[in-house]
């Protein structure tokens, strides 16, 4: 599961992980399993009282993503750093119009090797990351440093 | 607005118990998945932990944020408390530095910290201000290990 970080060089881009489209369905899920119960994620009425069309995706979730991404390339014990700047809202697709709506739904996270090093008398790498929605919009930057 | 006087408020300290269920039902939500089957087996069966190396099944990297969020009443109260406009809220930053593995069983506390509070100008803007509030907390297992430093930063838009 894990990839060989001895074998990448630095500047050399990582796997890259595609997250399902997000629905309000994630989004309720996500709120009940972090305990975030801001209206922001759910309640429209809430929303539009401060001109937003749409709930958006908790950015914790989107983080929560980058985590899988993450975990997917190194083992949650060897993680030893993990952040991110969030850069955009992402609003989830639409049920009643799915096809024209998964684009802006859809995260797919990316990312390179930036460094190589030692420290605590073990072998690191730090990867920065983005995610980025189907449109090309960016979510989130950050890096990773884990040991290797 | 936030309410500026907070800076250097310490939280009251806040006890997690990190149930086996609690980790399944976050690890589906980050999963996207609506089934225990579907999520990666350390994350849902004990025995496939324990052979990935995990005294039982171990939390996903942002997890935590659970423990923050239920710090102070939970984040209703956490935004009350600073005085922060809900409907202008947003997450700006999350950043974790991992000592320890968190697992299923353990109990993690902390207190969060209100560290820093500063506004910047917005692009294109003058005179008009973004707010940021910069949250800590050192998180500690039930034989006061730490095991994690979680910094949470919010902004007003």
């Amino acid at each position: 599961m894990t990839i060989k970080f001895a074998e990448l060089n630095i500047g050399e881009a990582i796997p890259s992980y595609t997250a399902n489209p997000i629905t309000r369905t994630d989004l309720v899920r996500y709120a009940g399993a972090s305990g975030d119960f801001n209206p922001l994620h759910h309640d429209n009425t809430f929303v539009e009282v401060f001109g937003m069309k749409r709930v958006i995706a908790h950015g914790m979730l989107i983080m929560g993503i980058a985590g899988e991404a993450v975990t997917a390339l190194v083992d949650n014990k060897n993680l030893r750093k993990f952040s991110v700047r969030f850069a955009g809202m992402t609003e989830p697709a639409d049920f009643n119009d799915f096809e024209n709506t998964k684009k802006r739904a859809t995260i797919t996270v990316s990312g390179k090797v930036v460094n190589k090093f030692e420290e605590n008398g073990e072998k690191r790498v730090k990867c920065d990351i983005v995610a980025k929605d189907a449109l090309g919009s960016t979510k989130l930057s950050g890096f990773f440093i884990a040991a290797v | 607005m936030a309410d500026k006087s907070k800076l250097g408020y310490e939280f009251p300290a806040h006890t997690f118990a990190v149930e086996k269920g609690k980790i399944v039902e976050f690890a589906m939500a980050v999963a996207q998945k609506d089934s225990k089957d579907k999520i990666k087996p350390i994350y849902a069966d004990a025995e496939a932990a324990k052979k990935a190396g995990y005294p039982g099944i171990v939390i996903p990297p942002t997890f935590p944020t659970c423990l923050m969020v239920s710090t102070g009443g939970g984040l209703m109260e956490i935004v009350q408390t600073l005085g922060i406009n809900l409907g202008r809220l947003l997450h700006a930053e999350e950043d974790y530095e991992y000592f320890g593995s968190i697992c299923e069983g353990d109990t993690i506390s902390g207190r969060m910290k209100v560290v820093d509070m500063y506004d910047k100008e917005k692009k294109g803007r003058p005179g008009k201000f973004m707010e940021f509030t910069t949250l800590e907390t050192e998180v500690r297992n039930q034989r006061g290990e730490l095991v994690l430093k979680a910094r949470s930063t919010m902004v007003e838009r």
